[in-house]
């Protein structure tokens, strides 16, 4: 044995990998920085940007993409992927628009008709994560279907028309204010602090990171990893359908359709705030900063007048941008 | 010798069930048609049923092309969107250029095929997530030709597409069209070494590699043909309802994976074939028909397919290939 | 004190341990040794519960003890740390420690991250290392890793009513000479607190650290030695066992190599792999390579395929520089790779003998419009028959071959393509008696009809047995090369003390 020899070879395969240093930690506040950028840049564009109605204006329709982000970023960092946020929320805003006061029946059950569609959507949720879990079906494939039984649920149960929602106290979450933000505002930051507890002071939250870190590892020291994925879906499917009960409110009425393109904004959000489709890396505050960058980049084209039509074009263009920026290429592992 | 003897009979067995497995479609679409039948004697007339076949050749042209990319191991979720932009296209554009509507609308499906496939392969961006992304830039470009409108084709722009909708020799042309699709897809799958390559990449990924395959550029290509045979489906679509959407093609998604995998074609990749295809455009036309005769609401057939397809998976899905399913 | 008791464990039919028995006393570091495939990971495996034995037993302080996961292990105090290191790298330090634990540090449903910390920062102090533990695993050195693997294991202490087992796997092989000595004094200091056993295939590591040396071949404990009354030199006797049969490996079919260089290297080099491996392979040679895991050999036959790009040096087939990016080009220049990954690399396993033996040259069946069947079918009934490949038809699938078969499988695959350069890395690794002679009958062959094998084999008999030419490797670079003429064999000691 030839001590030094060895230690040479040993330092050339140790070096490259013995630090991921700043450059690791800049890439995780990059989100950050483009928020605070973009931001900037449309607002030298144009100053309006800066002013308080409109800021009010980016809180407000970031409150609903927001909640839905929120559930699917406990998803996502498990290393899944739910794509039945749109037929969950249709079926939340259906549903609750039929419990409240309206104009189809005699309903009138107020708040209590807003918890109970919730915890429908949880229940959605836990199917979703019961089949993906217990028949082994990626959980794409599984949401893939979700998706459209929730949406077929939702047009069924209306028979394809529209409801009106009545209920003022429901009504009041977008129309009132508390500290000049409209009240759904305060809700979605409701759920961002109760998910924000959940991933940073509860083993589930902590178990979430360690399956999407490494799932058989994370087996072998004894985290029950069925248990923790079904909890995720049915967490996610509740925040659905509270993002469900919030649109209903906004609009004022409930349909089928209520949630058409809101997957896409949801994926976005949360990929573009620094979440990794690998999983094990990201969080509910990534999604924040996620949700912001899609609010103020479409309140900017807006401003600078760019053709609204474009803004899924720029989405999935940023979809594309941020998941390859967070794929390790080092890593010869087969992508499907 | 007694070990070689045991994997012969296993190896035996293992056929006859896949070979039973692999007719459970037929089975089921014959065994339909004839319950349907005896319901409605009307759905077992010629007329009745050609409809179908006609019906089904948009379907199964856009099924044809995510068949390739799911047996390589991938997913397309963008097709409806590349058919309906390519419907926008052709009622843009054969108005004014006529025949040279179809090149245009052809090429814009190929480049977003082509993007998918490069987006997949060179950027190791996972491929749902690719043609998602992928789908909201084909559905924003159709927004903005047409102004979110839907387009009525014009008198001359119809004289173009006349033969689709037409008959030939007393055949619905959409048939014809539809077994060329077929024929197409199976010389592509028997005779070409993609479709060998493909079914060997999805069955094993790692062996096709260290075989000096360049597997990149055979992914490129299935996801290529998915999006050129989708935006052949939007003509097709176009043709059919004399205008163009960008929402025209967006229920068929679901349907069209949901006819790959209820033919019997696995998720997991690596198994499968056009003639399962076919028999799963016609299981779910025939579904689709066949409730619409019994008289389940329009409203409920997506609860049906969406649920058709995660029992579809669930029974053809290859569990010994993944270890950790996400 | 934990005793292991005639433990058998078998993988779809082969034994990787057999009547394996051993004793791991209070306080004592036992060293485990044996080549390759010896059954030493097994056995750690079976050890720590992440492998069930299907027969034998296990007692830990005279009671008998039922191993059926991982956890049970931990909760009889026995810890593993593993080769392939086992911590999450996106978790912090401290979660890594008490991963599957944290009920402890919860009150109400809330962690308590302060407590855990704290507790954490108790284990680390342990085995001595500074380390913040609010810190991402990922930010860490592989040597501070293995100090928080080994405090993981430590924390188990405050779980158990034993003495704490930590099994180490070759816990050294990403370390550094510096930390090495850190963690074998730490070892020592622990052993106050614990038993070690110790897997490494640096023998005098092994002396150094052991008080009591297991050596095991063949899935079999052969021998047992304290570490105070043994040598380096009698441990490699008996790792390698009996004298080697002239005859298993064809030495007399063994034909002298032609002139023509096909492949060669001139300081070849890739950084931390290897460093100036010069070679050349004449037609009809069989080159072997020898060294131990991390002397490079590995890295050096996949980079003759294409796998890894080398980054100094040139490699050249035929006399022309080559540089391949990925194994098509390798293919290109006549070259086939025979993996020891057989069921990965080497076949598609659902497809039909027939499409792997075409996989590699399906230009070889095109005809007119295309993929000729007919032609196809012929050709690989050819090969089925010429090489002898056992099958119910020639459309069964791979998946349903014994390994002897699968491997004439691939052998075909890369004849079809007529690969005038053969890279083997392991061909007979999982293969019986009979199909390894077989395997060796079609080398021999086919080096007399003039194609040219790189040989990485699973044992240095082989390797000496059937290969012209022999390079040694050790730390990435060749320490010697022997000529292999048949009556002129270089013997196994000659070459392990050149690998270690």
């Amino acid at each position: 044995m030839n001590p030094a020899a060895a230690a040479e070879v040993d330092q050339g395969t140790g070096g490259p990998k013995r630090r991921t240093g700043h450059k690791g930690r800049f890439r995780r506040y990059l989100p950050f920085f483009a928020l605070i950028g973009l931001s900037t840049v449309i607002g030298v564009c144009n100053p309006r940007f800066f002013e308080v109605a409109n800021l009010v204006r980016v809180a407000n329709s970031s409150c609903i993409p927001l909640v839905l982000g929120l559930g699917s970023t406990f998803v996502i960092v498990l290393g899944s992927i739910d794509l039945s946020v749109e037929g969950i929320l249709a079926v939340g805003a259906v549903t609750v628009s039929l419990l409240v006061q309206n104009d189809h029946n005699t309903n009138h059950l107020g708040w209590g008709g807003a918890i109970l569609a919730t915890l429908l959507c949880a229940g959605l949720g836990f199917i979703n994560g019961a089949i993906h879990v217990g028949l082994r079906i990626p959980s794409f494939m599984v949401t893939l279907g979700t998706w459209f039984v929730g949406v077929g649920t939702a047009t069924l149960i209306l028979g394809g028309s529209t409801v009106r929602l009545l209920d003022p106290a429901l009504r009041s979450l977008a129309l009132n204010r508390f500290v000049n933000l409209p009240w759904a505002v305060w809700l979605a930051l409701a759920a961002l602090a109760i998910t924000w507890f959940l991933e940073r002071f509860t083993r589930f939250g902590r178990y979430v990171f360690a399956i999407g870190g490494a799932e058989d590892i994370a087996a072998l020291s004894g985290v029950p990893i069925r248990w923790v994925k079904l909890r995720v879906f049915a967490l996610a499917g509740a925040l659905y359908g509270l993002g469900g009960v919030m649109a209903a409110a906004q609009l004022g009425q409930g349909k089928a359709v209520i949630g058409d393109g809101r997957l896409f904004t949801t994926v976005t959000a949360v990929v573009v705030g620094g979440t990794a489709l690998t999983g094990g890396e990201g969080g509910v505050l990534n999604t924040v900063v996620g949700v912001l960058i899609m609010s103020v980049l479409v309140n900017g084209m807006i401003l600078v007048g760019i053709s609204p039509f474009l803004q899924q074009a720029v989405q999935g263009m940023l979809i594309i941008l941020s998941v390859a920026l967070s794929i390790d290429r080092g890593s010869l592992k087969v992508v499907k | 010798m007694k070990a070689a003897v045991e994997a012969g009979k296993t190896g035996v067995e293992f056929w006859s069930g896949a070979k039973l497995r692999a007719a459970v479609p037929t089975v089921l679409l014959i065994g339909l048609i004839l319950t349907i039948g005896a319901i409605r004697p009307s759905f077992l007339n010629a007329n009745t049923l050609a409809e179908i076949a006609a019906d089904t050749a948009t379907l199964f042209t856009l099924a044809t092309g995510v068949t390739f990319v799911v047996i390589i191991g991938g997913i397309d979720l963008s097709i409806q969107s590349v058919a309906s932009l390519s419907s926008v296209i052709m009622a843009l554009l054969l108005p004014r250029y006529g025949w040279g509507a179809f090149p245009v609308a052809l090429a814009a499906g190929l480049a977003i095929g082509v993007g998918n496939g490069f987006a997949h392969v060179g950027l190791r961006i996972p491929s749902f997530i690719a043609t998602l992304a992928s789908s909201g830039i084909a559905a924003s470009i159709a927004l903005v030709f047409s102004q979110a409108h839907s387009v009525t084709i014009n008198e001359t722009g119809r004289n173009f597409l006349a033969w689709i909708s037409g008959r030939f020799l007393g055949v619905p042309t959409l048939i014809l069209i539809g077994l060329l699709v077929a024929a197409l897809g199976f010389w592509l799958q028997q005779y070409t070494s993609f479709g060998r390559y493909s079914v060997a990449i999805g069955a094993g990924e790692a062996a096709v590699w260290a075989s000096g395959v360049r597997v990149g550029r055979q992914k490129i290509y299935a996801y290529a043909l998915s999006g050129g045979l989708a935006a052949f489906a939007g003509t097709l679509l176009a043709s059919r309802m004399s205008s163009g959407s960008p929402t025209l093609a967006s229920e068929l998604l679901l349907p069209a994976i949901s006819a790959v995998v209820v033919g019997g074609t696995a998720i997991t990749g690596g198994s499968g074939g056009i003639g399962r295809t076919l028999i799963g455009s016609l299981l779910i036309s025939v579904i689709r028909v066949g409730m619409t005769f019994v008289g389940v609401p329009i409203f409920a057939q997506q609860i049906v397919f969406g649920m058709i397809l995660i029992a579809a998976v669930a029974l053809t899905l290859d569990r010994g290939k993944i270890f950790v399913v996400k | 004190m934990l005793i292991a008791k005639d433990l058998n464990k078998s993988f779809s039919g082969f034994p990787a341990l057999k009547d394996v028995s051993i004793e791991v006393r209070d306080g004592e570091v036992v060293g485990l040794v044996g080549e390759n495939g010896a059954g030493k990971s097994t056995l750690m495996r079976v050890l720590a519960g992440v492998y069930v034995p299907d027969r034998g037993s296990l007692s830990l302080d005279g009671e008998p003890l039922r191993l059926r996961s991982p956890r049970e292990a931990n909760a009889a105090g026995i810890g593993i740390v593993f080769q392939e290191q086992s911590l999450l790298l996106n978790l912090s330090v401290a979660e890594n420690i008490y991963l599957g634990q944290e009920r402890e540090f919860t009150s109400a449903g809330v962690l308590n991250w302060p407590r855990l910390r704290s507790a954490a920062r108790r284990q680390l102090k342990k085995v001595g290392v500074d380390v913040d533990p609010k810190v991402r695993t990922s930010e860490l050195s592989f040597a501070a890793r293995q100090m928080v693997e080994l405090a993981k294991a430590l924390a188990l202490e405050e779980r158990t009513q034993h003495r704490l087992v930590i099994l180490l796997d070759e816990p050294t092989s990403v370390l550094e000479q510096r930390e090495i000595d850190i963690l074998f004094e730490r070892v020592r200091s622990l052993r106050e607190r614990a038993s070690f056993v110790f897997v490494s295939h640096r023998l005098d590591e092994v002396l150094a650290v052991s008080d009591r040396v297991y050596i095991m071949r063949d899935g079999g404990v052969v021998a047992e030695r304290l570490a105070s009354a043994t040598s380096v030199g009698e441990l490699h006797q008996l790792m390698v066992g009996h004298e080697l049969q002239a005859e298993y490996y064809r030495e007399s079919a063994q034909v002298a190599a032609r002139d023509e260089v096909v492949l060669s290297a001139d300081n070849l080099s890739i950084p931390g792999a290897y460093k100036n491996v010069s070679f050349e392979l004449h037609q009809g040679e069989i080159l072997g390579i020898a060294g131990v895991i991390g002397s490079g050999r590995e890295e050096l036959t996949r980079t003759m395929f294409g796998f890894l790009p080398y980054a100094g040096g040139t490699l050249s087939v035929n006399g022309r520089p080559v540089r391949f990016r990925a194994p098509s080009e390798a293919v290109k220049h006549s070259i086939g790779y025979i993996p020891r990954e057989r069921r990965v690399e080497g076949l598609v396993l659902p497809l039909s003998i027939s499409a792997n033996i075409t996989l590699a040259s399906l230009r070889s069946v095109f005809t007119g419009l295309g993929l000729n069947h007919g032609r196809e079918r012929s050709l690989a009934r050819e090969w089925v028959q010429r090489l002898r490949i056992r099958a119910r038809s020639i459309e069964s699938a791979c998946l349903h071959l014994s390994g002897g078969n699968q491997q004439k499988v691939v052998l075909a695959k890369w004849l079809n393509a007529r690969s005038k350069i053969l890279i083997l890395d392991h061909p007979t690794r999982g293969l019986d008696v009979g199909a390894k002679s077989e395997v060796y009958d079609l080398m021999r062959q086919l080096s007399a009809e003039g194609v040219a094998i790189v040989l990485t084999a699973d044992t240095l008999e082989e390797t000496i047995g059937l290969c012209h030419t022999i390079l040694v490797m050790r730390d990435g670079e060749v320490t010697a090369r022997f000529a292999a003429p048949p009556h002129g064999k270089p013997t196994q000691v000659e070459l392990i003390r050149c690998m270690v």
